[in-house]
């Protein structure tokens, strides 16, 4: 049986990519300079989060789509591959969504509104005040 | 399909086709990659949390980073990730020699990246920033700065590990294909050895925004 789908991965991957390699890296160089570039601008809030990672993402693709031969492989290598950004998803979704949607004192203490910290739980923090006399409380 | 010469001396038993025997290593390397994927997800995730709970401490402490130096490595990696992926185009076409003399290159600009690696963690060593208790440095020592010193050694240490396996393993395939090891017929091992590096380098490319540059 050389009519697989075995046999018709092979002979994509056999192709020559020489120039597909060289455009993918050119884009790279050129993505890495911009997001650098954008990141001087120091974009409010989230949206500079969302565009670095935007064009890390579209990096990311490219490497993995052609570096790494996604774009011609059959589907099982993508299915493993994009299974796994599923779950790199939900584990930095729903962690992240816990720690934000806590009863805000849930959260560490000098943390976005929670509790101030005590004076002595990092260096250069604010005086220690003289202990008290007497019993605990 | 009668195998020929040339693929059945490394034909396992057990496969009917070297075609099969190389989609089956092919889809066990991308399984290994999928649980590298989720090992740094772990360390990005407890960084995106605690990036959320100290926002302004962590910018403050990423600002305190050298960026040309993410910038530069962002560079070479990604032109190293090119040279591999020549490397195996060269092999594709039955030159070995090719594949040894790019992947040689390849290594020698992952030494490239850990010399910047280098200077920027002996600077930090330097400034009193390490983890945990380690920590002595009284710049920017928001509640945060701790944190964000220990996330950026643990996850920059742990890409550094997989730059240093990836270099060991680039070396050894290349210098097999350099000595005919491989050939247009067989050079799997050529590819995995690619992939690895290829994730390497996509590891780095969220690397770099995040440290450096958000």
């Amino acid at each position: 049986m050389a009519g697989s789908v075995e046999h018709e991965e092979e002979e994509r991957l056999s192709h020559s990519h020489v120039g597909r390699y060289a455009i993918v890296w050119i884009a790279l160089l050129v993505l890495t300079l911009v997001t650098w570039w954008l990141s001087r601008f120091h974009i409010p809030g989230a949206w500079g989060v969302a565009v670095a990672l935007g064009i890390a993402s579209a990096k990311g693709a490219l490497v993995a789509l052609f570096f790494m031969h996604l774009w011609d492989q059959r589907g099982a290598n993508r299915l493993v591959f994009v299974t796994s950004l599923v779950f790199v998803a939900l584990l930095v979704v729903i962690t992240l969504s816990d720690n934000a949607t806590r009863f805000p004192l849930a959260n560490p203490p000098g943390s976005e509104g929670a509790l101030p910290l005590a004076p002595t739980d990092y260096p250069g923090g604010p005086p220690v005040p003289a202990p008290r006399d007497g019993p605990g409380p | 399909m009668r195998p020929d010469s040339a693929t059945t001396a490394h034909l396992a038993h057990h496969f009917e086709s070297l075609e099969k025997q190389q989609h089956a290593a092919r889809l066990g390397m991308w399984l290994f990659l999928a649980t590298e994927v989720l090992l740094f997800t772990v360390l990005f995730a407890g960084y995106a949390v605690y990036r959320y709970l100290f926002g302004p401490d962590f910018a403050a402490a990423s600002r305190s980073l050298a960026t040309w130096i993410g910038l530069v490595n962002t560079v070479v990696l990604v032109t190293s990730s090119f040279t591999v992926a020549m490397g195996f185009h060269r092999i594709s076409i039955g030159d070995g020699k090719g594949t040894r003399n790019l992947f040689f290159l390849s290594v020698l600009l992952g030494f490239v990246f850990l010399g910047f690696k280098y200077v920027e963690y002996s600077h930090h060593f330097l400034a009193g920033e390490l983890p945990g208790r380690y920590f002595t440095s009284t710049v920017n020592a928001g509640p945060g700065a701790p944190l964000f010193w220990a996330l950026y050694f643990l996850i920059t240490g742990l890409h550094g590990v997989h730059v240093v396996i990836g270099m060991t393993v680039l070396a050894v395939v290349g210098w097999k294909a350099g000595r005919g090891a491989y050939s247009r017929e067989y050079h799997v091992p050529v590819e995995l050895a690619g992939l690895y590096w290829h994730l390497v380098d996509l590891i780095w490319i969220f690397v770099f925004p995040l440290i450096y540059l958000i």
